[in-house]
């Protein structure tokens, strides 16, 4: 299933050299968890508020980002600090996706069939854009169980790469929302409560990627 | 999926030599597989990839989930920590359990934290 100590050390040499060689000028920011976390709401949230433009459609229904999408260039500001990078809204990862949840949502059969096999292509496209991630924010529904496999998997697969991660617990607006428990769930990372929907805690977010890029 | 419901237990060793289309093989007949370690992220990933390859009308994915020795352990020394580390050098995995299963027939697969929980559908 996977080599022996040789491969492994072959990937810890290669996430080495590429976080030696990163190229601050192209620092690709991505934007990765399970589905329906909120991810190209907050991609959104960060368009609009830095380029005055979104980047994708929401929706209720999981899996309506199904492909990697880019905006070049963003420009946040702090100061008379400028920060750009190119912010990448990655479809969320899951271990399953039946197309019989998507008729129950109302899609037609076909509808969702053609969605479900998009779906699958979006996962393995944004396990595949791990390897070119120079920083991520883990994007978590802080109204879920935190304790998840996909999250683990995720956070795992960024420890594996050296990659700097920042774990967004999104929706905080809702009542359920519980950051804390987000923290508690993943001591060894810093955990930033926003709602990117509503705009709270937006502000503390951009002051953060300051300190992880 | 109409074949009988089996559970097969693999040994780490055995199971990352294992190619992992096979491993997808043995999930869409109705197997699940109970691994006797914490599969590592990235292999992780790689299942979670070969899986969405071959997700059909009849397989729509799996359900996964492991515990590691080390996170069952609470107040842990330094010197637990470093005797950990040495052992997974030593065996080259991570001490713990993994158990794997088609999304049919799992609900899903809780980490209670010490212990798994497998809802069947």
């Amino acid at each position: 299933m996977v080599g022996g100590p040789l491969k492994r050390l072959h990937n810890w040499l290669k996430s080495l050299i590429r976080s030696i060689f990163r190229r601050k000028t192209e620092v690709r920011l991505g934007l990765y968890g399970p589905t329906n976390s909120g991810k190209t709401t907050l991609a959104n949230r960060i368009c609009m508020d830095w380029i005055g433009e979104k980047m994708g459609k929401v929706s209720s229904i999981p899996h309506e980002t199904r492909e990697i999408q880019v905006k070049e260039k963003v420009t946040i500001e702090k100061g008379n600090k400028k920060l750009v990078f190119k912010l990448v809204d990655t479809p969320g990862i899951a271990t399953k996706i039946d197309f019989e949840d998507f008729v129950k949502r109302g899609l037609k059969k076909k509808k969702a069939k053609q969605r479900a096999k998009e779906a699958t292509k979006g996962v393995i496209e944004a396990i595949k854009w791990l390897d070119k991630m120079d920083a991520v924010l883990v994007v978590l529904d802080a109204s879920k169980n935190p304790i998840d496999q996909v999250n683990v998997t995720i956070l795992g697969n960024l420890e594996a790469r050296n990659t700097p991660v920042l774990i967004v617990a999104n929706k905080i607006d809702l009542k359920r929302a519980n950051a804390q428990k987000v923290r508690e769930a993943f001591p060894k990372y810093k955990v930033i409560g926003i709602s990117a929907k509503k705009g709270s805690g937006i502000k503390n977010l951009y002051n953060e990627l300051f300190e992880l890029l | 999926m109409d074949e009988k419901l089996k559970i097969k237990f693999i040994p780490y060793e055995v199971l990352k030599n294992k190619r992992t289309r096979d491993l997808i093989s043995d999930l869409k007949k109705n197997t699940i597989i109970i691994v006797d370690a914490k599969l590592m992220p990235r292999e992780e990933a790689r299942l979670i990839r070969a899986a969405m390859k071959k997700i059909s009308s009849k397989f729509s994915g799996i359900e996964l989930n492991s515990l590691e020795l080390s996170e069952v352990k609470k107040d842990k020394t330094w010197s637990d920590v470093i005797k950990e580390k040495i052992i997974e050098i030593i065996l080259g995995k991570k001490r713990g359990m993994t158990i794997i299963g088609p999304a049919d027939i799992i609900k899903k697969i809780e980490k209670d934290p010490t212990d798994l929980l497998l809802f069947m559908k």
